[in-house]
């Protein structure tokens, strides 16, 4: 996909993610749908550019958030190469372990942000945090992520996609 | 070397740019964050954010002012804002007391003028993993400026981190950026609390104060930033180790973030 698609994607994912989502919280726990339209892309794409479309989400992420620019887009760099790599050995989009691969990742990227966290300013709350905000936070994205995979369920369109992206990555 | 390396030319492109982003998120942990890209970014974001939440908020508004009665819905905003002031003054005024009874023999007290404030909804909630923020629907033009407190019914929110015309960025407690200067309600102990996504961590607490689980952490004032004795948070956990000459203290915002619709910004 061009750069200018994904950039306009992300654009819109930022403000619907920030609005629309926030009714959908349980306890302040949502669903991170941008992480999960990243994974959508590692899949149907390949490690490279799932990388950089991460990196170029979570740079947009970290600057409308007023956070530390780079953090999110170094974190969510390495969630769309993990996808991405993991696309390559995964063909059918829309079986359950999916949602677990992206439960997964959710939950990796947010050990890692806190381990960065716990690096550069120190005293996390790691175990707290753990159980009362990444953990939930994971399940309920892997959940929203089974349903975005849902209009994938056509095998034909997924194999043409992969074999575009394959073709081009060679 | 170079061969592999031109082989390879994607993938280096790759890891520079990983191995720069980490550089980069280094140095504003050494020197402060960069507020250059803010505007920009958050003129675009503010202006889809606040198309998105229009509809809803249109909705919500009709649905609750034509089923409930108009008036009973304007009064119940305005009471609720007064009410948010009130609690503010009546936590004020308990600070006041205590200081009173503490100090009662000294005669001269600087009068504290209670501050301004401007009720405002908030429109969306922070989207990254690593931060804490939330969207206000007011800004410059409503006379908001950056570092003013942010405060709700419960207790503080944050304060304004990035301002727009019409909108402004609010860090919450929360955020790993955020450093507020607190003290132990019961008994004056001092210290710095800084966010740490969902929680807050108390620091610079010494090995030998007295904190407890369940005491309540009000705004000391110090940083000039946020009125003296406001509800910030609640001691949720402490742990001492013989190496360290503090105590990790972890709390948990008085604030339901979750739950905030509306806040006061504080003017100074």
């Amino acid at each position: 996909m061009k750069p200018r698609y994904y950039l306009a994607i992300f654009l819109l994912i930022i403000p619907v993610q920030a609005s629309l989502l926030s009714p959908l919280s349980l306890g302040g726990i949502g669903p991170d749908l941008a992480l999960a339209l990243l994974f959508v892309v590692g899949l149907l794409t390949g490690p490279r550019e799932a990388a950089l479309a991460g990196m170029a989400l979570g740079l947009l992420q970290d600057v409308s958030a007023a956070s530390l620019i780079g953090l999110t887009g170094f974190t969510r760099g390495f969630v769309g190469l993990g996808a991405g790599l993991l696309g390559r050995r995964m063909f059918d989009l829309t079986s359950p372990s999916t949602m677990l691969f992206l439960t997964s990742f959710s939950l990796a990227e947010g050990i890692f942000i806190a381990i960065l966290l716990q690096l550069f300013y120190g005293s996390v709350p790691f175990w707290n945090l753990l159980f009362t905000r990444l953990v939930p936070q994971a399940l309920y994205t892997g959940l929203l992520g089974y349903f975005l995979l849902q209009p994938f369920r056509n095998q034909k369109l997924v194999l043409a996609l992969k074999r575009r992206t394959i073709h081009r990555e060679l | 070397m170079p061969g592999l390396i031109r082989k390879n030319k994607r993938s280096v492109v790759i890891i520079i740019l990983f191995a720069f982003l980490f550089w980069l998120v280094t140095i504003q942990v050494k020197n402060g964050r960069f507020p250059f890209m803010e505007r920009p970014v958050l003129a675009v974001a503010g202006f889809f954010e606040r198309i998105i939440a229009a509809p809803f908020r249109f909705l919500e508004s009709a649905g609750s002012r034509y089923i409930y009665l108009v008036r009973t819905e304007r009064d119940n905003g305005r009471l609720k804002q007064e009410l948010v002031l009130l609690q503010i003054e009546n936590a004020a005024a308990n600070e006041l007391l205590t200081e009173n009874e503490r100090l009662r023999v000294l005669l001269e007290f600087k009068k504290q003028n209670p501050p301004t404030a401007t009720a405002v909804q908030i429109i969306a909630k922070g989207n990254s993993p690593a931060s804490s923020t939330i969207t206000i629907n007011k800004g410059s033009h409503d006379g908001i400026e950056k570092d003013m407190a942010v405060v709700a019914e419960d207790g503080v929110v944050g304060r304004v981190q990035a301002v727009l015309p019409n909108t402004a960025k609010v860090i919450l407690i929360t955020d790993p950026g955020s450093t507020l200067a607190v003290r132990v309600q019961r008994n004056r102990e001092e210290g710095l609390l800084e966010g740490k996504l969902g929680l807050c961590a108390l620091k610079y607490v010494s090995f030998y104060a007295d904190i407890q689980e369940g005491d309540l952490l009000v705004t000391s004032g110090l940083d000039g930033l946020f009125p003296k004795g406001l509800p910030v948070a609640t001691v949720v956990q402490v742990t001492k180790h013989e190496a360290s000459a503090f105590q990790a203290v972890t709390a948990r915002p008085i604030v339901s973030f979750s739950r905030l619709e509306e806040a006061l910004v504080l003017k100074k």
